[in-house]
């Protein structure tokens, strides 16, 4: 695999500025700055990178409620996300999706979904799509270890596997469907064990490493463009924070937390960068500055702007795609 | 009082080489039917008491569990009363506790990765290494119930351990005269940098290989050397080859259904015991038994010694041969 300096430094930018968005967004909504709900991503950094550093721009991804990583990881502006959590007219919803709609059909993102489980057959759409066109272009569905329990999730596996659809499976398993351990749900401890079913490669990898999650992405990636189908990739990782922004997360034993805390995806990238003399601790610095001052630009961004008038709220409610409505 | 060990690794089987390669899948609930027909057979061929690893996903526990159900299970299951890690760690402290318990034999199901593991802290105990891994050349695909006999018949005794038994050899990793780590079958000098998805697959990032042992029938990169010269588990040497120079072309199983064509010069033999160094050129990273693990800095020197201080290894055939003679399967009339 062929990983330039600049590639890890690129992937490195991304954790970090995830992990600024997140960061900032759990404080804002402490403050009641921002209205609905936010599930953080905190911690989970390396997945939705390490991934998204294997796609090409007119790659797809499909995402899930907790999905403002997969949005930074693909290119999201995260000014109009911001403005999104905002509700805010400048938003990439206009400010009537909030957090957990979020697209940008231009970049590929075909949408953080508040439906569990919801992602799973758009991603096989988009394949499809992409199939049919012979277009070239991969899709990676992200999605959680709970969603793996829905009917969705079996019947896209089947129809991808079937048609040898171009996606990429991902699933962050990080433990936890809302509140409840996966040992209670799941009567297996990988998912990627499910994938057999379906006559596709199920591999588990390391989600907490961003160049395991890297490696496992480049070969599903080119095997998807190759016409060989998708692949089911199981990352083990961790939610630090709570399922929402207010849940104590009271149900997580206090060692498990310690015990992920010493495995968090940033400082392990980091420790990589120093120790192989990529970027010096000054460097590293400067890059994080420069983060911290785009998500701070991104919330004066979103604070300024204005809410969407009154007579917007039946815009954009149906399309004018279809005759019948047009 | 006879009693066996198992170790069950619920994490083997299931990493990037499903992808890169062909390799095999076990799902953790087949390592429980393999536990159930271990117990089933040891428990039938005269074993007293059975020790089993603790593991995140209760392979002991779901294994005893299903027995007690079905009302087969006679003799006493325990699961080991210790804190899991989800890691190596588990592994090795598992092995560590069933040796203080003096069990007649030890059970480890994985890869190469967990007979490596077991390696790292077994001593004296008699040792099968089963097969749930990827590519494995240490362990062998054997069914639970000829394990779970030939378990019986060492832990019982009813066998020659002497001639039925081997000690195993090892690569031994030294950096300033610091054991660093172990391999049990091959050590893979490579120009990656990072460990990642940890497996090893890409022959192109190859500088040498190191190995105890190599066969044409392995799977894996101890190959590159097995198809040009064997070295048996008997033999008192290993040998090294140095990988993408020389004027030696071959072809050689690197992965499971992935034959690779790779250029080499010809091997060195190095005899038990004696010490060979290395003066890294590069920076990289050791891959062991097919785990990337030891990282190294350019200018580094490491020194290598293959030895015989390798697991205590059943042969299950001879033993099962020497048990058969010694009316190990004779019982008294009902």
């Amino acid at each position: 695999m062929d990983l330039t300096n600049d590639k890890i430094i690129q992937m490195y930018k991304t954790m970090k500025r995830i992990r600024e968005f997140e960061t900032n967004a759990s404080t804002l909504f402490a403050e009641g700055r921002i209205p609905g709900f936010v599930h953080l991503y905190i911690g989970e950094e390396a997945v939705a990178t390490g991934i998204c550093a294997g796609l090409n721009d007119d790659d797809y991804i499909t995402s899930t409620h907790r999905g403002h990583g997969h949005i930074v990881a693909k290119g999201g502006d995260t000014k109009y996300m911001m403005a999104e959590l905002y509700g805010k007219e400048t938003g990439y919803c206009k400010g009537k999706g909030g957090s957990m709609h979020i697209a940008d059909a231009t970049k590929g993102i075909l949408g953080a979904n508040g439906i569990v489980g919801a992602g799973h057959n758009i991603a096989v759409g988009a394949g499809l799509s992409a199939k049919y066109r012979k277009s070239g272009q991969v899709c990676a569905c992200f999605f959680g270890d709970g969603s793996t329990n829905q009917g969705t999730f079996h019947e896209s596996l089947n129809l991808a596997s079937v048609w040898k659809l171009p996606v990429v499976f991902v699933c962050e398993n990080n433990l936890y469907g809302i509140s409840m351990h996966q040992s209670r749900h799941q009567a297996i401890q990988d998912v990627a064990d499910r994938a057999v079913s379906y006559n596709i490669p199920g591999v588990v990898v390391d989600g907490n490493d961003i160049f395991a999650v890297y490696e496992a992405a480049v070969e599903a990636i080119a095997r998807a463009r190759n016409g060989q189908g998708p692949t089911l990739i199981e990352c083990k990782t961790y939610r630090q924070k709570g399922h929402f922004e207010g849940d104590p997360a009271n149900y997580k034993p206090s060692e498990e937390v310690l015990e992920w805390m010493s495995k968090d995806p940033i400082p392990r990238a980091v420790a990589y960068i120093l120790d192989n003399g990529i970027l010096n601790k000054e460097e590293l610095e400067r890059i994080d500055q420069e983060i911290i001052k785009e998500i701070e630009d991104a919330i004066k961004f979103a604070e300024e702007s204005p809410l969407p008038s009154l007579e917007s709220i039946v815009e954009d409610i149906y399309t004018d795609i279809v005759e019948e409505v047009r | 009082m006879s009693t066996i060990g198992i170790i069950a690794n619920p994490a083997s089987g299931k990493d990037i080489r499903r992808l890169v390669s062909h390799a095999t899948v076990v799902d953790n609930n087949e390592k429980v039917n393999i536990v159930k027909r271990i117990i089933l057979a040891a428990q039938g061929a005269g074993v007293e008491k059975i020790y089993i690893m603790p593991d995140t996903f209760l392979i002991g526990y779901k294994a005893k569990e299903d027995l007690i159900a079905s009302r087969e299970l006679n003799i006493p299951v325990e699961i080991l009363d210790m804190d899991i890690k989800g890691s190596i760690k588990d592994t090795i402290l598992a092995t560590e506790i069933m040796e203080k318990l003096v069990v007649g034999c030890i059970i480890a199901l994985g890869g190469d990765g967990t007979s490596r593991a077991v390696a790292k802290s077994i001593t004296c105990t008699p040792l099968i290494s089963v097969s749930t891994g990827t590519n494995n050349v240490y362990p062998e695909l054997l069914e639970g119930t000829v394990v779970g006999m030939a378990a019986a018949a060492i832990s019982t005794q009813t066998c020659d351990i002497g001639n039925t038994c081997r000690r195993d050899k090892r690569i031994e990793v030294y950096k300033e005269e610091v054991l660093m780590d172990i391999a049990l079958v091959d050590c893979v000098i490579s120009k990656q940098t990072y460990i990642g998805s940890k497996a090893i697959w890409k022959a192109e990032d190859i500088k040498k290989v190191i190995v105890s042992r190599a066969h044409p029938a392995s799977i894996g990169f101890s190959t590159i050397v097995g198809v040009k010269m064997l070295v048996g588990q008997d033999d008192d040497f290993g040998a090294s080859i140095d990988v993408n120079k020389g004027d030696n072309n071959l072809v050689a199983p690197i992965a499971a259904g992935t034959m690779k064509r790779i250029q080499v010069n010809e091997p060195i033999i190095h005899p038990l015991d004696e010490i060979f160094e290395m003066k890294m050129e590069y920076k990289g990273i050791m891959a062991l038994d097919g785990e990337r693990e030891l990282p190294f800095k350019e200018g580094e020197i490491f020194r290598f010694k293959i030895t015989r201080n390798g697991p205590f290894r059943v042969n299950i055939k001879s033993t099962l041969e020497s048990a058969q003679l010694n009316g190990f399967f004779m019982r008294n009339k009902a």
